[in-house]
């Protein structure tokens, strides 16, 4: 059984780790959805500079280790006269970390969509964007809400990252908790319920869609 | 209207427009029928630039399809294709299938669109669809839908990509009544068809293609009661022999 005590005396602690990693995810997962879908777009247009823009980004962010990416933002940044804190960093580096994923993931739900589709789009006078925006994205999306839903969850629990460059997330209270406490077994529990707390309902949250989707056909 | 000359189209190796010569006029309704892989889609295709030719010159209303200046979506309004999987937006209702590319093409208000739109579905008689999603409607029904959203942008000229052969045979009468109607108020008609009957009832000109060449050209009472090539004798005692 965990000490409760450490639960109540530290709330306000808890708290406060806890809104600032709902923060850094929304923000995150809003910035990382938008870039993402640009990159998605990038890769399979039919612009030679765009798909290679794409494909680079992609290729070079996901085959590096979060935790680099971040302290680009957070260590690297500085030398160059530009210096962010560690929640700022932290969740910039989370986007653009997450968009190369979510990228592939829509990208993938993208090629889905039947060529049919874009070709009745673009011979009724579309142009290349309104065909994506009105005709292709909105099939594809319903495609991609499985893997996208992971990503998400895989951002909240990734934005324990923040803890490491001072970034006053959920994680980062939680290692002062302990140190402080010297209940390691006990404060973690506690924070392991926090990130539950936002990946369970996520989860449920993201089969729910997906079943309405499927049922409008 | 529509001018090919000396136009050449290849996929890679695969040569699948030799030497295309053709003019389509103004109110005409051109039917294109040949073997499978003899390049009629492509060619048709090529009108609105899905396929891009490979050389020569292809002219479409004034225009060249080919050239960088031209600007290819303001083309494509006026140009109205059907295809043989209909082709339909799935995650849109039938009438908003329809409105779609008025709005967001011409500038029209969704007033103004909806009602263009059911006077198009009225006119291909399924006027009660308009607020169902393609998947709810037969085949048949989705063909005439897809007419019905080429016509909405009022085009000068409708492509038909063999527009029948997905359909089940009892559905092939109501999608052909369409397109007679069609035919008989003068929109200028490309298609692309393996429906013998209609060619022989509505063409003005068939065009018989063979492995990527135009092999005949002929009114349709000449191409099916005495074509002049060998291989256009051979197709039609194969098509219409069974």
């Amino acid at each position: 059984m965990p000490d409760f005590s450490i639960l109540t005396e530290y709330f306000d602690v808890y708290l406060e780790g806890f809104l600032n990693t709902i923060y850094a995810s929304v923000l995150a997962l809003l910035g990382s959805f938008a870039l993402g879908t640009v990159l998605a777009v990038f890769r399979i247009s039919s612009v030679k500079p765009l798909q290679w823009l794409g494909t680079v980004y992609v290729e070079f962010i996901r085959n590096i280790p979060l935790l680099l990416v971040v302290y680009l933002f957070y260590l690297s940044l500085p030398t160059i006269g530009i210096t962010l804190n560690g929640f700022v960093s932290g969740t910039i580096g989370l986007t653009v970390y997450t968009a190369a994923f979510i990228a592939e993931a829509i990208r993938a739900g993208i090629l889905s969509v039947s060529k049919g589709q874009s070709e009745a789009a673009l011979s009724s006078g579309l142009t290349y964007v309104q065909t994506m925006r009105y005709v292709v994205l909105p099939q594809a999306i319903k495609i991609v809400i499985p893997p996208l839903s992971n990503q998400f969850i895989n951002l909240v629990k990734n934005s324990s990252v923040l803890s490491v460059i001072a970034g006053l997330d959920l994680m980062y209270f939680g290692d002062r908790v302990a140190s402080k406490t010297y209940a390691t077994f006990d404060t973690y529990i506690f924070i392991a319920v926090f990130y539950l707390a936002l990946t369970l309902p996520l989860s449920y949250a993201a089969l729910r869609l997906e079943r309405r989707l499927a049922k409008q056909g | 209207m529509i001018s090919f000359r000396q136009v050449e189209k290849h996929f890679g190796d695969f040569h699948v427009l030799k030497a295309i010569n053709l003019q389509i006029e103004r109110g005409e309704v051109v039917v294109v029928v040949g073997p499978s892989g003899s390049g009629k889609s492509t060619l048709l295709r090529c009108i609105n630039r899905l396929e891009t030719v490979t050389s020569g010159e292809l002219v479409v209303s004034g225009h060249q399809v080919n050239d960088k200046k031209t600007d290819i979506n303001k083309l494509r309004r006026d140009i109205g294709m059907v295809f043989q999987h209909f082709n339909l937006y799935p995650h849109r209702k039938v009438i908003d299938n329809i409105t779609l590319a008025p709005m967001k093409v011409l500038g029209l208000t969704r007033q103004e669109a909806e009602q263009t739109a059911m006077s198009y579905l009225e006119k291909v008689g399924i006027a009660d669809k308009a607020g169902q999603y393609p998947s709810q409607l037969s085949g048949g029904q989705q063909q005439r839908v897809a007419i019905a959203r080429g016509l909405a942008m009022k085009p000068q000229v409708m492509l038909f990509d063999e527009p029948t052969s997905a359909l089940d045979p009892e559905m092939v009468g109501e999608v052909l009544d369409v397109m007679k109607a069609l035919a008989k108020e003068g929109m200028t008609m490309v298609v692309v068809t393996h429906e013998m009957g209609f060619a022989r009832e509505v063409a003005d000109r068939v065009v018989f293609m063979d492995q990527g060449r135009i092999v005949e050209e002929a009114a349709p009472g000449e191409f099916f009661t005495s074509p002049r090539e060998e291989r256009a004798r051979l197709f039609l005692n194969r098509v219409l022999n069974h």
